[in-house]
């Protein structure tokens, strides 16, 4: 029992010492996070329109809610705006003689683009615009302007809406049986969201602290260590203390995580009042602790036996990707859970032990779980990681720990032979 | 022969097999507390496993393990001190904590094993490298600090496997200056090594394995004894080398030491010498084999 606590201490303080658990535990998500307020950025310019006054309803009451009003010149060179949408809030359009007023003001910065309406547009129907920036997604202005054009040439709003957009006042509304949603809005992103994060951030402790056991052990046959600890331990001591050692590093992962998410959070009041209407299931931490120890103690024990196998951790690693490839599949199939999580293969991911740990925790975010299902997969993950937990303990054995021979799936079964 | 009456180590034909693989067939030795034994043999000859057997990292197929005076427990050890041939350390991490962390797996209290650890970097002039990584430092330095892990727990048996790989001179002087020391405390001290001249200077009993099977075991100056005649020393002129019944040559400032092969006498060598054109001898003496001499012998006979 000391030596296991000795380990555990050992590989604790190693692992979290190591610059790539900052890079992993921090670095990442950072990314992620950047990666998704970067996208947000270019959207938001790219998408700049979005204060767009939508043809059809009320532009003045639409208006006064837009953040930054800009104002569209125009040159009518084929007289056809000779009245606008009276709903046009005024100083919104403004009408130039000549391109080259136009375009004298565009570079003084009064407005943000212009339309040309050649003579010919009657003929050709061809509308050039000219902007100060380049946004490729910058479509919302156009339907904008062809409603105003369609104005013009009508004199009616409703009809030019119509022209502009058939099915402007379309509504959608679902009549097939919803999903038991836990009782949240259906619409918000967050029904979206969340489980997306949760599948994401079980995913990552799993396949990370599960990786560090494999580096673990890989890095003791490489350097010889294991020869000296051998003397000192039994192999299922050594076995025992690096699981428990590494559960701990990904528990404190998971602590820096949810942590520094709610920190985040807490900065972004309309995001932290968001969550509070979102509602999880019960018990969902007790479940959530109970699926990743579980789903842990899973993969770690079979990376533990790959690095008693492998010579080195190149060869070992040749094997992560088959090993932790039950973990992508919910990743894969996302969509999956979010659209259907009560559906047959949401719910077999769930129940398959393999898949159980990332794919139960991601449902029960996105619905509500019989939890009968819940035992079952819970029940189904725990006897795996029983069984598994064996056969890797007899992988870790002193002579598959001192060899160099090199690894292959024919050598699995010849060592659980021998075992 | 410095040796008490019980052996620390008995080591009663063991075998070990590995699949197919016959490491070790048939060894036996004793080893006593206060002395330093040999424990050699060719590449492949099955010393690391016989050690490993001896250390219960491998269970013997067949023959008996008894250290101190039993069956090896979780207790005894603790009472041992290993240093393999390739260093058992974490190159990426720092040396003080790694030496540390060993310690205390030998069942030693972490205040207590720093505060030991201090002395003995100090005397092998590693402390101002102890936050060090270990991959820092230079093979020599990694080799001290083997050295140190093997002995910071001061067990009363010490098996070292190729100790002065790395050294320079001053080094592998020290080295053998702390392993002269534990002998001298009482200590049981197994040493592998290639180094023939290391063993002479400092085993009193030696085993030679070869093939898996012990092929020579006893005191040093017995062995030697035995062996007088199968070597001969001589000054001259001539292709010596290929003389029958020669097993290997060696030539420094114009003196030629013949080791020959078993069943060859020197008189027989005399004669050849003596017929032979374009041969010119000054002096020609038996001499006595080195270990070095013996051991060629024996592993090159084991090949015939």
């Amino acid at each position: 029992m000391r030596n296991i606590f000795i380990v555990l201490k050992h590989e604790f303080l190693t692992t979290i010492r190591k610059p790539s658990f900052w890079v992993t535990t921090f670095l990442l998500p950072g990314m992620i996070i950047l990666l998704n307020i970067g996208t947000q950025v270019v959207s938001q310019d790219a998408f700049s329109n979005e204060d767009q006054l939508i043809p059809g309803t009320d532009l003045s009451a639409q208006a006064e809610n837009i953040t930054h009003p800009q104002v569209i010149g125009y040159v009518d060179e084929a007289d056809i705006l000779t009245q606008l949408p009276p709903s046009l809030p005024a100083g919104l359009l403004q009408a130039y003689a000549t391109e080259t007023a136009a375009n004298d003001a565009l570079n003084a910065g009064e407005i943000s683009q212009y339309y040309l309406i050649p003579a010919d547009f009657l003929q050709e129907h061809n509308v050039l615009l000219v902007s100060q920036e380049f946004s490729p997604f910058n479509v919302g202005s156009e339907d904008f302007f062809n409603y105003v054009i369609a104005y013009g040439l009508t004199g009616d709003e409703m009809e030019a809406a119509v022209y502009t957009n058939p099915t402007f006042s379309v509504y959608s509304h679902d009549v097939a049986p919803q999903e038991l949603s836990n009782g949240n809005d259906n619409g918000s992103p967050l029904t979206f969201f969340v489980p997306y994060a949760v599948m994401f951030i079980f995913f990552f402790l799993i396949t990370m602290s599960s990786g560090f056991m494999l580096q673990s052990v890989t890095r003791e046959k490489e350097n010889r260590t294991a020869e000296v600890l051998l003397l000192s331990l039994r192999p299922r001591e050594l076995m025992l203390g690096k699981v428990l050692g590494l559960s701990m590093v990904a528990l404190l992962q998971m602590l820096f995580w949810f942590g520094g998410g709610m920190i985040a959070l807490d900065r972004v009041q309309q995001m932290l009042d968001m969550l509070s209407t979102f509602t999880l299931p019960a018990g969902f931490i007790v479940w959530g602790i109970g699926f990743f120890v579980l789903g842990y103690l899973l993969y770690a024990s079979v990376m533990g036996a790959v690095g008693a196998l492998a010579p080195n951790a190149r060869e070992g690693g040749q094997f992560t990707f088959v090993i932790l490839l039950p973990l992508m599949i919910p990743l894969w199939l996302n969509y999956v859970f979010i659209e259907s999580p009560n559906g047959t293969l949401a719910t077999a991911l769930s129940l398959i032990p393999f898949t159980a740990p990332v794919s139960m925790m991601t449902r029960m975010v996105a619905t509500t779980v019989p939890v009968w299902q819940i035992l079952v997969s819970l029940g189904g993950l725990a006897l795996t990681t029983y069984v598994l937990v064996l056969i890797a303990a007899r992988f870790f054995r002193a002579d598959t720990l001192l060899s160099d021979a090199s690894f292959h799936w024919k050598r699995i079964f010849t060592e659980l032979r021998r075992a | 022969m410095s040796t008490a009456n019980t052996p620390t180590i008995a080591v009663a034909s063991v075998k070990k097999n590995f699949g197919q693989v016959k490491a070790v067939q048939d060894v036996s030795f004793e080893v006593y507390p206060g002395e330093i034994f040999g424990l050699l043999g060719p590449n492949g000859a099955g010393k690391t496993t016989t050690i490993r057997m001896m250390l219960d990292i491998f269970r013997p197929d067949g023959g008996s393990v008894s250290i101190l005076g039993g069956e090896l427990s979780e207790a005894k050890k603790q009472r041992i001190g290993y240093m393999p041939e390739d260093r058992g350390l974490y190159k990426d991490l720092k040396l003080e904590p790694t030496l540390i962390f060993l310690a205390t797996l030998k069942g030693m209290d972490a205040a207590a094993a720093k505060k030991e650890l201090e002395g003995w970097l100090k005397r092998l002039d590693l402390y101002e490298h102890r936050d060090k990584k270990i991959q820092e430092l230079s093979k020599g330095m990694q080799q001290k600090a083997q050295l140190i892990a093997t002995l910071l727990h001061n067990p009363d048996i010490i098996i070292v496997d190729e100790p002065f790989s790395g050294l320079d001179p001053v080094n592998t002087r020290l080295a053998k200056e702390i392993i002269e020391e534990q002998r001298q405390a009482g200590k049981t001290i197994i040493m592998s090594t290639h180094q023939m001249y290391q063993v002479e200077a400092l085993c009193q009993r030696i085993v030679l394995i070869n093939n898996g099977r012990t092929v020579l075991y006893g005191e040093v100056d017995d062995i030697k004894r035995n062996f007088a005649g199968n070597a001969v020393e001589l000054e001259g002129h001539g292709d010596f080398a290929s003389l029958p019944g020669v097993l290997e040559i060696r030539s420094q400032n114009g003196t030629h030491h013949l080791a020959l092969a078993p069943g060859t006498n020197p008189q027989d060598i005399f004669r050849t010498l003596a017929t032979r054109d374009g041969i010119k001898v000054e002096r020609f003496e038996i001499a006595e084999p080195s270990l070095d001499d013996i051991f060629v012998a024996v592993v090159k006979e084991g090949k015939r």
